[in-house]
């Protein structure tokens, strides 16, 4: 479907077989008032944007993103695009797989994070960049894995408002990837204690770094957490080379599941995949379908925020004309920023600013706690993607891409020249 | 479906012969209220005879999920799409998806695990196919409710591991049914899943962690083998009363017990140091079939479907909202991870996957009997024969313990060896004879040790000749230097002067008390084996550490 973005509605072609008969009067008589009947409830339909007008052009945009369909699969997502006649036919697949393969055949591109954007927009000239939302990393997990981190001194709870349990503890990446390093299982940090039992490594599961943002932002966040000050990056291939060799057994999961945060809130989840990586988003909003299905939160399924944070920053880039309007329309248009917010995601504002106090009315009024937002004072830029691509690919075993030592473009938040929208 | 074909079906129910003059008018009607639903842009089937366009799609599927059948026939009718399914054991399947040219539109397979490695190992990086999870199952233990009950008493806390399943296969009172790891996966993940638990790493296995085969005690348990999980549970009905233990999906187990087909149903055991999952992947290898692809994606994961495979297959959904059935809602334990490196699951195929394999092995200890051995390191050693035996109730001494058919050779020597015994375990009288030998009080003045290796590769080049096929190792203790006989470069010379099958032979060495590290460590590693060190651990750890190393 790639080559054919605009698909004209089929009715047009099925009229087209005229045969006298059906301009005889009884005919007519019998298809007039239903035809009129017809038109109005679609037009009132139409209007609603719960379908599309007869004879209107609908285009159908081929996109390939990850983690990010959460948001083109959204019912109402769906729904308001409809509205501008656009529909999204998605393609699936991880973020860095998103910038490492042919793209040519899409409309548009939606990786989770800024490397893999980084990617496609040095090597094609001919992009626009749309940055409607962010969404920090996290690491969801079990209350009985948080306590019994917090036991240990490497996870505390963030300051709360309001009562219950703790629903987001800050997780100390030092001291977490110092057990990790030490080989220590979750039985020795006296998991037990807990009311359960676990005899394997602490270990963070993730999708496949070398295709996951997810997973090469966690890788990030470790490769520049241990051995070193954030602000010690590696500058060179060599030093990228042995950072990546230090931290590859700090994330040693074998191979790796896919759809890592989907297992997680399955039933089996505690004894598949017990620590996660994930976004804030997928947590909150799997928290407000919980509270709307069952009238209260699932206290059992916690947040760990790392003391380290990279916000990840999804790109939708923007390959032809059809692919710039749809980037336009999830930057500006309110009812689709709404929902993007409805989502869980924090929304940049025109200034590309968090918006941060509409995720937390929106919260509150689902009675969900609101997370704390200190952290993002003390967020990093992502390592500049030419040594995150070779840590991942030492990491995964995957092959490198080989990308010239360019500076990155702005971290988070974009700056006003950088603003949603604008392009890059 | 694309609008094409939707156009496609309309118009082939607007061409029908010319109907006769006196039936025209309902054909009109008709026509008109299709036109009409038509334009509401719902109920498009409803205006075509045969309902959805019908596709065909060729898959390539495990044997195991034959038990879909059923579901396939919902599936046409609801989406109009038609699976062939052509069956072949998983790991079969994914060796026939590596080589890269694909005969199907689709796989589906309970895990593409084994495909995915070999993909990588034969440095495929293209764009992989599209994998979607459609259900899960894991690998776990049926157990005679007798023999669970039995199991469970020996442990501290009531909850069964795959180290009480191996103590019990070592023992020859567990005996199991597994499918073959070559051929099926059930078998490779219950292979990874036991191997894992017996390197006790607390992660993935490494190629360090199986370079000792520790799971010769847990396969002497192993009885019935079978290519697929159906003929494993067909076997195991067959052969329900010489077996204790079935070990193969949970849903087949569940479904076992639901069939009737046994007296008693088995009880089903989480093992406590975890289990390997399969996830069901359905992979879109025809690029071209993306649409149907899709459509069947979507029926297969939508909430009735999911709950349908659920009722009728006993598989977990993967939709973390459908409500598990009670048998479903037991906590699985752990997970284990898998191995992301072909190399290891080569080594643990190539040590345990031929199931008609020659599982007996015989291990030569030579035991040095000097004066110096006298008193507590005397005592020290009659305990590692005693642990060795069954004692040892630690995880890694239920894993390495002498098991059933395994023949064991004592030699005793000081300045010349003083006297060589063997026993085949067959019966808990053989172990008491064994350790008899150890027991015994006679020392020698002196330590022959290089004379006394030559004397094992004897031994071990007369048994190899006298039955090939069979694993021999040499594990000599000392805890003092050579003072007597040949030296350590005559030992060499004539070690290199023997036949290959007899230089095949492996001695692993333990240095006790004041023995010389570098000789005991060049011997070993002449013959490709190693040394472990007692004076950094307890002998029984060092006589453990090598336990199984015979490669």
């Amino acid at each position: 479907m790639g080559g054919r973005p605009a698909v004209e509605e089929p009715w047009l072609d099925i009229r087209r077989p005229s045969s006298p008969w059906w301009r005889r009067r009884d005919f007519l008589v019998v298809f007039l008032p239903l035809l009129a009947a017809v038109l109005t409830g679609a037009t009132l339909l139409g209007v609603q944007g719960k379908i599309l007008l007869p004879f209107e052009r609908i285009v159908t945009l081929e996109g390939k993103m990850a983690s990010k369909r959460d948001y083109f699969e959204d019912p109402e997502v769906q729904r308001l695009l409809l509205k501008h006649r656009i529909r999204v036919h998605i393609s699936s697949s991880g973020s860095r797989e998103v910038a490492v393969q042919d793209i040519s055949k899409y409309d548009f591109v939606f990786p989770s994070g800024q490397p893999a954007g980084d990617l496609i927009t040095t090597q094609r000239a001919d992009t626009k960049v749309y940055r409607p939302f962010v969404s920090p990393i996290v690491l969801p997990t079990y209350r009985a894995y948080a306590e019994t981190l917090e036991d240990a001194g490497i996870a505390t709870p963030q300051r709360r408002i309001g009562p219950g349990l703790p629903l987001y503890y800050v997780l100390d990446m030092e001291k977490f990837l110092t057990a990790i390093e030490r080989r220590q299982r979750w039985n020795e940090l006296g998991i037990r204690d807990h009311g359960t039992s676990n005899g394997n490594r602490i270990l963070v599961q993730s999708s496949d770094v070398c295709d996951s943002n997810s997973a090469g932002t966690y890788l990030g966040l470790v490769a520049f957490t241990w051995h070193g000050k954030e602000d010690e990056v590696p500058d060179t291939d060599q030093q990228a080379d042995a950072r990546a060799r230090a931290i590859k057994p700090l994330l040693e999961q074998g191979m790796a599941g896919s759809d890592v945060f989907r297992t997680y809130i399955s039933p089996e989840g505690t004894g598949i995949a017990p620590v996660v990586v994930a976004y804030e988003h997928q947590y909150l909003t799997y928290q407000a379908q919980y509270r709307a299905k069952w009238g209260k939160l699932d206290t059992d399924r916690v947040l760990l925020y790392p003391s380290k944070q990279f916000v990840t920053q999804p790109q939708l880039i923007a390959l032809n004309e059809e692919g710039d309007r749809l980037g336009e329309l999830v930057t500006r248009d309110p009812e689709l920023r709404q929902r993007a917010m409805e989502l869980g995601f924090r929304i940049l504002d025109p200034a590309g600013e968090v918006a941060s106090d509409q995720l937390s009315t929106f919260l509150e009024e689902r009675h969900i706690p609101v997370p704390s937002m200190e952290g993002d004072n003390t967020r990093s830029s992502m390592p500049r993607l030419r040594y995150l691509e070779r840590m991942i690919s030492i990491v995964g075993g995957c092959p490198a891409v080989d990308i010239p030592d360019v500076q990155p473009l702005p971290a988070k938040p974009p700056s006003a020249a950088a603003a949603p929208g604008v392009p890059e | 479906m694309s609008w094409s074909s939707r156009v496609r079906t309309v118009r082939r129910s607007r061409t029908p012969r010319r109907p006769a003059k006196g039936t025209r008018r309902p054909t009109k009607t008709l026509v008109a209220l299709c036109l009409a639903w038509l334009l509401l842009g719902t109920a498009v089937t409803a205006c075509s005879t045969g309902g959805p366009e019908p596709v065909t799609l060729r898959v390539l599927a495990s044997s195991e999920l034959a038990d879909m059948a059923p579901l396939l026939d919902d599936l046409r009718e609801e989406t109009g799409i038609k699976l062939e399914m052509e069956y072949r054991g998983t790991v079969d399947a994914g060796d026939a998806l590596a080589s890269g040219s694909y005969r199907h539109d689709l796989a589906w397979l309970s895990s593409d695990r084994s495909f995915q490695l070999k993909r990588k190992a034969a440095g495929d990086h293209g764009e992989p196919p599209l994998a979607t999870s459609i259900m899960r199952s894991p690998v776990v233990i049926g157990l005679k409710p007798a023999t669970a009950e039995r199991l469970r008493r020996t442990t501290p806390d009531g909850q069964i591991s795959w180290a009480d399943v191996a103590d019990a296969a070592a023992d020859g009172s567990l005996r199991f049914g597994m499918a073959d790891p070559r051929h099926a996966n059930s078998g490779l993940a219950a292979l990874v899943g036991v191997a894992t638990a017996a390197a006790d790493t607390g992660g993935v296995l490494r190629p360090q962690d199986v370079s000792c085969d520790r799971l010769r005690g847990f396969f002497a348990g192993h009885r019935l083998a079978e290519d697929t999980s159906a003929g494993l549970v067909d076997g195991f009905v067959k052969d329900r009363n010489n077996l204790e233990a079935l070990i193969t999906y949970e849903s087949e187990l569940l479904a076992l017990n639901a069939s009737g087909k046994l007296r008693e149903p088995l009880e089903i055991v989480y093992p406590k140091d975890g289990m390997v999952l399969s996830d069901y992947p359905l992979l879109l290898l025809d690029p071209a079939r993306r649409a149907a692809y899709d459509t069947l994606v979507e029926w297969l994961k939508s909430g009735p479907v999911q709950k349908k495979i659920m009722d009728r297959t006993l598989r977990r959904p993967i939709d973390p909202a459908v409500p598990r059935l009670p048998r479903l809602s037991r906590p699985i334990g752990n997970a284990l991870y898998f191995p992301d490196d072909q190399k290891v699951v080569d080594r643990l195929l190539a040590d345990y996957g031929d199931p008609r394999r020659d599982r007996s092995a015989r291990v030569i200890f030579l035991l040095d009997f000097s004066g110096s051995m006298r008193g507590e390191r005397i005592a020290r050693l009659r305990a590692v024969f005693d642990g060795l035996s069954g004692a040892d109730d630690s995880r890694s001494g239920k894993f390495v313990r002498f098991y059933r058919g395994e023949s064991l050779t004592v030699m005793r020597f000081g300045g010349r060896v003083l006297d060589e015994r063997s026993v085949t375990y067959e019966s808990p009288r053989d172990l008491d004879r064994l350790r008899g030998f150890v027991a015994s009080d006679g020392f020698g003045t002196s330590t022959a040790i290089w004379s006394a290796l030559d004397h094992a590769y004897d031994t071990a080049a007369f048994e190899v000749r006298e039955r090939p096929g069979r694993a021999v190792s040499i594990v000599m203790m000392t805890d003092g230097e050579n003072n007597a006989g040949i030296d350590l470069d005559t030992f060499v010379r004539r070690y290199r002067a023997r036949p290959p099958e007899a230089r095949a032979v492996r001695t692993y060495t333990v240095r006790y008390g004041e023995a010389d590290t570098g000789e005991l460590d060049r011997a070993a590693r002449t013959t490709g084996g190693r040394m472990a060190d007692a004076t950094v651990q307890s002998l029984l750890s060092a006589f453990k550490e090598i336990r199984g190393c015979h490669q």
